[in-house]
């Protein structure tokens, strides 16, 4: 029951996926300005023009280079990217790398950043704190990322000096380059993930923790610890997984423009590149990577509250 | 005997001793409101001491702070709840981590919602005797669990311990709720109404239990119920409480025998008796209203002894006997405790011999649908009713009975559209053939009305009960004008005696019987031909549920309503219904005329549940045994693995034919002289409280 509920899930995954696919390609065939003139400038000749579309295969029909490239793709082949002629995967590779190590940080750092808050809060709904921290939890709701990011840059490179201002990091960057690096965009995106967080949390736990068994777990004398995160929490996790999720696909929209701010050389500023110099197999290939991210967390956190669900866990 | 002086040479250590005991709490707009009030009582080892008393008296206040265990916004203006030597109500958090569970241990009220759904049974025992040290190591602590669960009668131990809450059975869980309570031999154990939505065989068990383990371990008991005749079976003296104080402390043979107070006698009187009796003139009056209450007598608006000294001046507790306290000023003048008893079944008036309005012919019931995999292999769906055949006759009140699980409200949901049936028919008013519910016509819709088991949730707690009502009126009449519509929702208030004042009230300023009502009046406003009546009772207190009832014996006698009433209780079944349904598993057990069900010869499970349904002055007979029970043969009898008189292999391979005399039929493999024989339940009148 649990394995067949699973494969539909991966199973709808996949198709959700080769959708994306179809629309992506479709939406950059769209795109205005042809791809060779963009390449060869306005005065090329028309004979030069014919040689690139057959070089790039743009000679054939539209569903001919789907296909191809769709084949490609799955041979995890991506193509050459149309401005530096070098391979996609070579492009976005230790850029993905980059990201993936901010995304980490960010996401490592926001789960105390919106467990400890909520947990407080539930605890005495009403009081003071709860009062106080839902406060600030809306404001940092209504500031957008790009300005806590600024913000952030003022207080830490110009009024207090401690950071750099650019998160630049290369080959050569020891470790305490990345350290320095990677503490005010992780910091920022960790933030913004966790505002949304423990507002849930805390309305998830405080509906829990006026449940029977909590009740029951502190009648029967157990410590505060052990009511807290053996009865309450698995049972308010389960909404918050799934924002979780969306948190992760949020990752990839918040990190272009925190990446943006910070200059750190990662996937956002491919993507950034890619739509600026119109460089359709690197458009593609970027699309594909971010929806790619965002099934997979959507579909792990389903699958996460399946199998977090005892009833459908055992169930024959 | 030899309790009684127990418990009088343990007085000087008494395991529980609540001494002066007030509470407030602080509510909005009233500032602090007193919800107990000088409570006393006394609890020695060995002993059970039951707390009986209307919902919102304050038992379940005064059995949590014995806990430690109190809302926020609640103070303690005097008093001790002294636990041996501790006083429980002074004690910071950690200091109560350490009291509760091991010294004083909780069974609460719903098993099935006080155990955590994601960790297993082991776990949550475990983790018990883990906190408090009583165990540690892993030999030790499973030696332990099993030994528990051997203690509350589970012998099937692996398994349970590797279940989750949800795969364990009601009763089941109830018996781990206790076995967690015992695991770190407390001192004292709070009961908050252990047995309350339990199916009445599943109470019997449970009682049966906590009586046996009251004989081996002899620890301390508050046992906290609503149901006085429950405390008959187990506890040693009662301490009856409304609106916070205490106004009646006596032994239990005592307290059934020659109740003192006022409020004892009614509410004595309002339980309704499975042998159709009731004490004359003494069923409480009113209901229970805190604002009501002034300085003098809590109890003063609802007494029909009052005299001017009750609202005056609070009236102190009273030795009138041996170990018998009473709080009344004039408990001297009452008149002697009247033991004649009235017949209730005379309210009932005469069956309606009135056309047939519903009939339900060979319906059977299934839930799910079987899969294109399963049906190649064969399986087919599993049927949860099954060849049930029923008639409601204008005028008359029918009930189906049976345990939970029994099909009883799949059948209404039927009969409402709710939901489909796989076979047979259900026609109404003898020629309309009854489908789903969209494709019935309005007419139809507004003739068949069903009310809900719990008002809370069918009624929308932000329309005012005005708005509620005229929902159906404005889709089952229309055409009416605004002061028609007026008139009508006065009127079906009226029926339900609610006056017009209610119109502008919400639900959540109605106590639980006014709702109700207001559910009621809902279905009778818009002039149904057939009421399908789900549970409506099982929420209420016993004098609420009194008057309920006397509105729908009032709706019967007017001859112009059929009524289907789903019930688990036994006695307000026969208080109220002409004819009775008992059902097991989806199929009818036994049918007949009230009278002839309530009497020689039962269906074996008819017998099961009469004697489990608990009564002063009878100690309640040999039940089920513990555990679960056998595997059943589809082939046979659905019943053959719980029967008690089960004949032979015959119940294990054959359908048991339906038996028929007179009215009354029984499906059974025994003969109807036999069922008569082996019947020990019998119809009597019985003293009550005689031990």
């Amino acid at each position: 029951m649990v394995g067949k509920l699973i494969l539909t899930r991966i199973l709808y995954a996949v198709l959700t996926l080769l959708a994306v696919s179809v629309v992506v390609f479709a939406a950059v065939e769209i795109l205005p300005g042809d791809i060779t003139t963009r390449i060869l400038g306005r005065s090329a000749t028309p004979e030069a023009v014919a040689v690139l579309r057959k070089q790039l295969g743009y000679d054939q029909p539209a569903v001919m280079r789907y296909a191809n490239w769709l084949g490609g793709v799955l041979q995890g082949d991506l193509g050459t990217s149309l401005s530096s002629q070098r391979s996609v995967n070579e492009v976005i590779g230790p850029r993905l790398a980059n990201t993936a190590i901010l995304a980490l940080c960010a996401f490592v750092l926001s789960v105390p950043l919106s467990l400890l808050p909520a947990a407080a809060q539930a605890l005495k709904p009403g009081s003071l704190l709860d009062t106080i921290a839902s406060a600030i939890n809306f404001v940092l709701l209504a500031i957008p990322d790009y300005l806590l990011a600024s913000i952030m840059l003022i207080l830490f490179v110009v009024v207090i000096p401690v950071l750099p201002s650019t998160s630049l990091v290369t080959d050569a960057s020891g470790f305490w380059d990345w350290v320095r690096a990677l503490i005010l965009p992780s910091v920022v995106l960790a933030i913004s993930i966790s505002i949304y967080a423990i507002r849930l949390l805390r309305d998830g736990l405080i509906d829990v923790l006026s449940r029977d068994y909590v009740r029951m777990a502190e009648l029967k004398g157990m410590p505060l610890r052990v009511v807290l995160w053996r009865h309450a929490f698995p049972n308010a996790i389960g909404p918050t997984l799934n924002i979780t999720a969306l948190n992760i696909s949020y990752l990839i929209g918040g990190v272009i423009i925190v990446e943006r701010v910070f200059s750190f050389p990662g996937f956002g500023s491919v993507m950034v590149g890619a739509l600026q110099a119109g460089d359709a197999p690197l458009i593609e290939a970027t699309v594909l990577i971010a929806a790619l991210i965002y099934i997979t967390a959507n579909t792990l956190a389903d699958i996460g509250s399946i199998l977090t669900n005892p009833k459908l866990r055992s169930a024959q | 005997m030899n309790k009684q002086l127990v418990a009088m040479d343990m007085n000087i250590t008494n395991s529980v001793e609540i001494d002066d005991f007030s509470l407030d709490y602080f509510i909005g707009a009233n500032g602090w409101v007193r919800i107990l009030r000088e409570v006393g009582l006394s609890i020695g080892r060995g002993e059970v001491l039951g707390l009986v008393g209307e919902s919102g008296c304050g038992k379940s206040s005064l059995a949590y702070n014995l806990l430690g265990y109190r809302a926020g916004n609640s103070r303690i203006p005097s008093g001790r709840l002294m636990v041996g030597q501790t006083d429980v109500g002074r004690l910071d958090r950690a200091a109560l981590d350490k009291v509760r569970g091991r010294r004083v241990a909780l069974v609460p009220q719903n098993p099935t919602t006080a155990l955590s759904p994601h960790l297993r049974i082991r776990s949550q025992l475990a983790e018990v005797l883990v906190e408090h040290g009583y165990a540690t190591e892993t030999t030790a602590i499973e030696a332990r669990l099993k030994e528990l669960l051997f203690l509350v009668g589970l012998t099937d131990t692996d398994r349970i311990l590797q279940s989750y809450p949800y795969e364990l059975s009601g009763g089941q869980q109830q018996r781990i709720v206790i076995a967690m309570a015992l695991s770190c031999d407390p001192e004292v154990l709070v009961l908050d109404e252990p047995t309350t939505g339990l199916d009445v065989t599943t109470q019997g068990q449970i009682v049966r239990l906590l009586a046996m383990l009251k004989r081996r371990i002899g620890l301390a008991m508050l046992y906290v119920t609503h149901d006085l005749n429950l405390l008959s079976q187990i506890a040693d003296r009662v301490v009856v409480m409304y609106a916070g104080s205490v106004v009646e402390t006596a032994p239990t043979a005592t307290l059934f025998a020659a109740p003192g107070h006022p409020y004892t006698r009614g509410l004595i009187g309002s339980i309704p008796n499975i042998r159709q009796t009731a004490r004359g003139g003494l069923r409480l009056q009113g209901i229970l209203r805190r604002s009501e209450i002034g300085a003098g007598c809590p109890f003063a608006a609802r007494c029909q002894y009052r005299q001017p000294l009750c609202e005056a001046r609070h009236p102190e507790s009273v030795a009138i006997a041996v170990k018998h306290d009473v709080a009344c000023h004039f408990w001297r003048d009452l008149p002697a405790f009247d033991p004649v008893p009235e017949r209730l079944d005379a309210r009932r008036g005469a069956a309606g011999k009135g056309e047939v309005v519903l009939e339900v012919e060979h319906l059977a019931i299934s839930y799910k649908r079987v899969e294109l995999l399963g049906r190649w292999l064969g399986r087919t769906r599993q049927p949860v009713v099954k060849d049930v055949s029923l008639r409601v006759r204008r005028g008359e009140i029918v009930s189906l009975v049976g345990e939970s699980g029994s099909g009883k409200s799949t059948i209404a949901k039927a009969i409402t559209g709710m939901i489909d049936h796989v076979a047979g028919s259900v026609t109404y008013g003898g020629s309309v053939d009854l489908g789903m519910l969209r494709s019935r016509p309005v007419e139809v819709l507004r003739e068949i009305q069903y009310v809900f088991q719990n008002p809370d949730e069918s009624l929308n707690p932000r329309r005012t009960v005005g708005a509620a009502l005229a929902r159906p009126i404005s889709r089952f009449r229309k055409g009416l004008s605004a002061g028609e519509r007026q008139e009508l929702i006065v009127e079906a208030l009226r029926e339900v005696q609610l006056d017009e004042s209610y119109v502008h009230r919400y639900p959540g300023q109605l106590s639980g019987g006014e709702r109700q009502r207001v559910a009621i009046a809902r279905g009778l406003v818009a002039q149904p031909k057939l009421l399908l009546c789900d549970e409506i009772l099982s929420a209420l207190d016993v004098s609420v549920q009194a008057k309920v009832i006397d509105v729908l014996l009032d709706l019967k006698k007017q001859g112009e309503i059929a009524m289907l009433f789903i019930s688990h209780d036994l006695s307000v079944v026969r208080a109220i219904s002409d004819r009775v349904v008992v059902l097991y598993k989806g199929t009818i057990m036994e049918e007949g005329p009230t009278d002839a069900i309530y009497q020689p010869p039962y269906h074996p499970y008819t017998h099961m549940l009469l004697n489990a349904v608990p009564e002063p002055g009878r100690v309640s007979a040999e039940g089920e045994p513990a555990g679960e029970p056998p595997r059943l043969d589809p082939a046979g009898c659905v019943f053959a693995n719980r029967c008690l008189w089960k004949k032979g292999t015959v119940c294990d391979s054959a359908v048991p034919p339906m038996r028929q005399a007179g009215d009354l039929r029984i499906r059974c493999h025994h003969d109807l002289a036999t069922l008569s024989e082996l019947a020990t339940w019998q119809n009597g009148e019985r003293q009550a409280g005689a031990r």
